[in-house]
This record gives structure tokens, sequence and C-alpha cells, in this order.
């Protein structure tokens, strides 16, 4: 009932300190919110996917962008007409389509988009969970609290891993003469597919209260952990190399 | 046969052992989704299991098996709502007093389905986990971890995430988890499926050998039982019933059809065209993206082949690659390199997922609407020849024969008929080839070989996935076995 998000590798991202890594991910994602110019925000858009690249391998990096595809299709098409100020760029007779205030925001908000979903799956990708579960606990977060964080990144990847195998189970099921689809064809299956992902996940919702109840959760006694984070030992250099990074893209903006 | 007498609880202490677990008349109702009036499914339940009694409750399908390990465990009907009476104590406690969470040290439960009871994101912290719950002294939980982890043979799969391990791998960590925490009680629901021979003789060894109080649950009498059991009962007629070994286990094949002539027996195979699919120098890689220790897994087969009218059985160790096989079949995956061909023609993965029909171990990844009728004429009205009342008819007919009543909701229908419901989706598919991934998991002897034999009526060739000796030998005269992903025939 929950799907790993870890992906084995040897780079530098995996070797960080998870605390310090937490503490970069947020910064990072408050950085996407600075008031920077459209290059500079690419730039480390880009350097951000670079890292992906390095240390998570292409097939991560490919992956995570098909599943955000939909949603920057829908920012593409939708966002540019929200802004109605501007130099037109596109104009039919006296109807201003696109302006040039339009794309850009729509573009700000892609890279924005982009970034920050690169970010997170980079800390979940490189980071054991339970090893983000202490991370967690470590800035005083209540176990329970950490358990239900954890848990969220991993039974939402389930629901994503059960929506696959009905869709292959789909495919298994066409009729012999079944040619290309059409896309409302598409659209329509999808309905089913939705709706058995969702009550494969409403089904395991009360199994993965038992299993962790059957499991000892709600015990009040001390809970001990099976790992600890001892193997980092570096905490101290990583938190300030993870403070140094957003500092250093704010400042070093001026080379972009 | 006589149901267990309640007042075996009455006897004074002194004239008896110790009890470990003891139910007094318990009964049970589910309570329904629609407000339906349910039936019960048991009334005035009485067991009792003596501290290291080793025990085989046998029940047919939908009678309750489950239901009755999640009523001990004090699950249901906490998650499982239903309205429940009668007295259950572990250890001389009063379950009704008891949350799960204080059990976990008395009770260990192991589910039929293993994926219902994974946790974590790996294989070292599942087991890890109950024990941090106790606030084990790390040392000490290290070496039961490690321990447990060495013996049911996960040592390469640590770190391995739950969806990348087979579905005996999974029931292994189950099992670990259920050494690790050393509990007085196990509860075992057909913990023997899905397991391959050599786990099988080792859980055998495990009960034998360890001194628990052990309740084994199981729809099939398998080999593995023999004399493995003080005591046999059977739970028919919503209540536990005894009887000498021999009287349980001719009641119990009573019940499930097994004194009934084999289906394949006296079907007949309509061969329209004869077909022959063959896979030759296939090559295929099964990486685990979680774990950098477990060696890559790689899958060779030289050669294959099925003919239609044939059925042919692949048995092999957990994790030895059958899955990965049966998914390069039906087109799923693609293979790296070699071909598979039917009739000589190489095909395509979109070519093959239109001639194998795969039906998954789960029936419920491949069931997805809300009426049996629906599901019946869903792929059927996507094929552009057929007309409504073509479909009409195919979809009644095929629900006759299949035994399932078109206005059924797939998701409240028992196991064995969701079985039957997939079965009857491939059935009208009418695909020349099938690959069926351990039908007979779960399944009576008789209603899996019933399967078969429609499955079968059409001429297809069906290559049957099987951990269960006894009924590979019982449906086929050829083989092929698969040890680390290399195929063989016997």
């Amino acid at each position: 009932m929950t799907t790993n998000t870890f992906v084995a590798g040897t780079g530098w991202l995996y070797r960080f300190d998870p605390r310090a890594k937490l503490l970069l991910m947020v910064l990072m994602c408050v950085w996407f919110f600075l008031p920077v110019s459209l290059i500079e925000l690419s730039t480390v858009v880009i350097l951000v996917v670079l890292v992906g690249l390095y240390n998570a391998g292409w097939k991560l990096v490919v992956r995570t962008f098909l599943s955000i595809l939909p949603m920057l299709i829908f920012m593409v098409i939708f966002s540019p007409f929200n802004v109605r100020t501007g130099s037109p760029l596109i104009q039919i007779k006296s109807f201003t389509l696109i302006t040039e205030q339009g794309l850009e925001q729509a573009l700000r908000l892609m890279s924005r988009f982009i970034g920050i979903t690169y970010v997170c799956t980079l800390l979940f990708a490189t980071t054991p969970m339970h090893e983000v579960m202490l991370a967690l606990r470590w800035y005083r977060l209540p176990y329970r609290a950490s358990l239900v964080v954890t848990l969220a990144f991993t039974y939402i990847p389930f629901i994503s891993d059960s929506f696959s195998q009905i869709s292959e189970s789909h495919r298994l099921r066409e009729a012999d003469d079944e040619t290309k689809k059409r896309f409302f064809t598409r659209l329509k299956d999808l309905l089913p597919t939705l709706t058995s992902a969702l009550v494969v996940a409403l089904r395991s919702i009360p199994n993965l209260a038992m299993s962790l109840e059957l499991r000892g959760f709600g015990l009040e006694n001390r809970r001990t952990s099976f790992h600890d984070l001892s193997s980092y030992p570096y905490t101290f250099t990583h938190f300030v190399v993870s403070c140094m990074i957003p500092l250093a893209l704010w400042f070093g903006r001026s080379i972009f | 046969m006589e149901p267990l007498p309640s007042d075996l609880m009455s006897f004074p202490a002194k004239y008896k052992m110790a009890t470990a677990l003891s139910i007094n008349n318990l009964s049970f109702t589910y309570t329904s989704w629609t407000q339906k009036q349910l039936e019960p499914l048991f009334t005035d339940l009485s067991l009792e299991l003596k501290e290291g009694s080793k025990t085989l409750l046998l029940a047919p399908f939908n009678k309750g098996k489950t239901t009755l390990a999640k009523i001990i465990c004090g699950v249901c009907p906490k998650y499982f709502p239903g309205a429940l009476s009668g007295e259950i104590q572990v250890f001389g406690k009063d379950l009704s007093t008891l949350e799960p969470w204080d059990l976990l040290s008395q009770c260990t439960y192991v589910a039929q389905n293993p994926q219902e009871q994974f946790v974590s994101t790996s294989v070292e912290e599942e087991v890890a986990f109950p024990l941090e719950s106790m606030g084990m002294e790390v040392q000490e939980m290290r070496s039961r971890v490690n321990a447990a982890i060495q013996t049911w043979g996960l040592h390469d799969l640590r770190s391995s995430s739950e969806q990348e391990l087979s579905g005996g791998e999974r029931k292994r960590v189950l099992l670990a988890i259920m050494q690790a925490i050393d509990a007085p009680i196990w509860l075992l629901d057909e913990a023997f499926d899905d397991l391959d021979q050599k786990w099988r003789d080792q859980l055998k060894a495990m009960i034998q050998n360890e001194k628990k109080t052990v309740l084994v649950l199981a729809s099939r009498y398998l080999e593995e039982f023999n004399d493995l059991f003080d005591s046999v009962l059977l739970l028919d007629e919503k209540k536990v019933l005894q009887a000498s070994v021999s009287n349980v286990l001719s009641q119990f094949a009573h019940l499930c059809g097994d004194d009934l002539p084999n289906p394949l027996h006296h079907e007949r195979c309509n061969i329209a065209q004869e077909k022959t699919l063959v896979c030759a120098d296939l090559y295929a890689e099964r990486v685990r993206v979680s774990t950098n220790t477990a060696a890559k897994f790689n899958l060779e087969i030289k050669d294959f082949s099925l003919k239609s009218g044939e059925l042919v059985t692949l048995v092999g160790p957990n994790g030895s690659g059958k899955s990965t096989f049966s998914r390069l079949l039906c087109g799923l995956d693609a293979p790296l390199e070699g071909a598979i061909s039917v009739d000589g023609k190489a095909l395509v993965s979109k070519q093959l997922s239109k001639k194998v029909g795969y039906l998954f171990q789960s029936p419920d990844l491949q069931i997805f609407l809300p009426t049996v009728y629906e599901e019946l004429a869903w792929s059927l009205q996507r094929n552009s020849n057929l007309k409504r009342k073509e479909i009409e008819q195919q979809v009644t007919e095929c629900a006759s024969l299949f035994s399932l009543d078109l206005s059924d909701t797939p998701t409240t229908m028992s196991y064995p008929q969701r079985k039957a419901l997939q079965a009857a989706v491939y059935y009208l598919l009418d695909r020349p080839f099938y690959v069926l991934d351990e039908l007979d998991s779960a399944l009576t002897y008789q209603a899996a070989l019933s399967i078969i034999a429609r499955l079968r009526h059409k001429g297809a060739g069906i290559l049957l996935i099987t951990h269960d000796r006894q009924f590979a030998q019982m449906v086929t005269t050829r083989s092929y076995t698969i040890q680390d992903g290399r195929l063989q025939a016997v």
C-alpha cells in the first residue's frame, strides 16, 4: 500500500545530510518566488534539472517531466489569456489574443512549477523514506505527524501505480480489430480507469490502518529507531552549503 | 460432525493445559454498504487453542476464514464494520478490552494477501517497524532483524521496496516479521500460498520446531499439511466443526467439490485453427531501482512453445522470472533481444496483447466497471463488427456459463466470483493463448479447473503458472521450470 520513491544512486546528493537537504528544499522553493527575471529563473530551473540528471539519472528526470506535462500544457494554453495588458503579440483583427506580459507570466509560472517539482522529487528520490522521517523528527516534528507526512508521500505514488496497472489491464482487453484510439475515446476510457484506481485506494485505507495498528502504531511506550543519521558526519558543513546555494544563486544573478 | 463444545472452557485450569486463545459463542454479521440485511457469517462459534498446539482450520471460500483471523486480531469490526457478539480471550485477557496494538507481542497475523500488510518502503524497515513500536533496544532489534532476513532469504532485498517484490517474496517478508516479533501465537492465513517448495518446507519446519500456538487457516489441503498439526478442524455452517482427521478431510473435499469429476477430463476442446506461439532467444532485464545491492536480474529464454489446446505449466521459485516472462508473452513489456512469434510471424507488443490474454493473480486490477454486464460487454462494444443484439446474446451466454449474475456489482462479489468474472472477460475476448498467473491461489481445485476448462473450450493454448505441484500434476502433461531467469522444459 506504499510505493517507494527512492531511486538508488551514488551522486553527491545521496551523500548529503537529509536534514540539510530538507532545509535546502524549502529554501529553493522559496527562491523560485523571489523577484528575479525570467532568464534567471529559467537558468536556475535548468541547473536543478541538471543536478537531477547527474544524481538520479535521465529516466527519473524524463518520468517526472512527463508526470507534470498535462499540467504544463494547461498552463501554456490558458494562463496567457488571463493577462490582457501589455504589448500585443498575437491579434485577430482588433482582438488581442496573447500579450507579451501574458506569455511571460505563463513561462514564469511554468518555470516555478517545474523547479519546485524537481526540487521535491530530488529530495524523495535521493533520500530513503526512513531518513526523511528521521530528519523530520530531528526538526522536532512529532512521530505521528512525521509518519503522516511520509505515508502521504508513499501513498500518492501507490495510487499512481494502481492507475498504471489498471491501464495495462485495459490494454490487454482491447478488441481484436481495435486500431489507434481517438482522443475522445481515450478520454472516455480514462473515467473507468480513474474510478478503479480510486476504488483500489479507498479499499486500501482500512487495510493500511489495520496494518499500522497490528504493527504496534498506537502503543504509548517510547518508540526506538532501527536507523539513525550517524552515517552523515558533516551535518554542519552541509547546513552551511544548504544556505550558501540559494544565496549564491541570488547574488550570482549578475552573471546570467 | 460436531461443533466444538463451548463448555471446554469451563474445565478447571488445573485439569488442562494453559489456553492461549479461546473463542466462545462468537457471532458475527457484516454490515452491508447498501443497508441490505446480510446473513450472519458465524453463529455461536467456539474454538479453543491450547498453548503450543498446532491447529489447521480448513474452510471453503467465503466461510469467514479471513474474517475470523481479523476478529482474533481485534481489527474486525473496528475497520471492517459488522455486528459482533461472544467472548474472545487471548491468554486469559478479554479481547474487547484490548486494542490491536496491545496484541503485538502476543499474536502475529500473516494475511492471505501480503500487499495489504505493508506499511514501510523497504524490507528492512518493514521487519523493524513492529520492533520499533515495542521500544526494543537497538542491538536486540538489529540482531532480530538480521536473523529474520537471513532465515527468509531476503538479504539481497533488504532495501528493496514492496512493489519490486514478487508475491512469494512479499509473503516471506511477512514471515520474517512474524519471526522477528516472536509472539507466542501465530495466525497464518493461507501462508503456504505464493511460497515455492523450499520456503514451504521451511515454514513447515518452523511450525514443527517452534513452541508456538499456531493456527493455520486454509482453503485447500496441501501435501505439506500431512503430519504437521495436532488437530484439523473445519469451518462450515457458521461454526467450527470437529471430527477425526479423515472425516474432516472428506467433508472438506466434498464442500470444495473435489469429489466431483475433473472438468478437464470430459471437456471437449474445439480447435478451429491450430496456432503455435514460439519464443526464441528472448532476453530481458529487470532492475530494482530502489537498491544498489541486488544483482541485476536477467531473463533468458532459449526456446518456448505453446500450441492451441495445450495446457502447459510453468513452475519456479519465487522471484525466478515467471511474471517477467508472462509480461513479455502478453506484450506488456518488450524483450531487449529475441522475438515472440505466432505461426512463424514475429509480433510486436501491441499485436501480442491481442493474441495472449494474461489473467493477473489479483482479479481486482482487471475488473473496474459498476456491473457484471458492463464488465463483460466492455470489450465487445469496442469491436466494430458486433451489433447490440449480438453483444447482449454473447454476454448473457457467457454469464450463464460462468454462473454470474449480470446485475451484480463486481467490487462486492466474493473472491471466487471475481476470479470467474475475470476469466469470463477473457473468454469473450477469445484470445488464442492465455497465461494464468497462479490461478489456483485462493481458489478450490474444482473452481480453478472449471475456469481452465472453459477457457480451453474454444481451443486456446494455456500456460498455467503455479507453485502447487499437486495441482500441476493434476492438469498437465507438459511442463516448464524456471530458475534464475532460465527456462527449461521438463
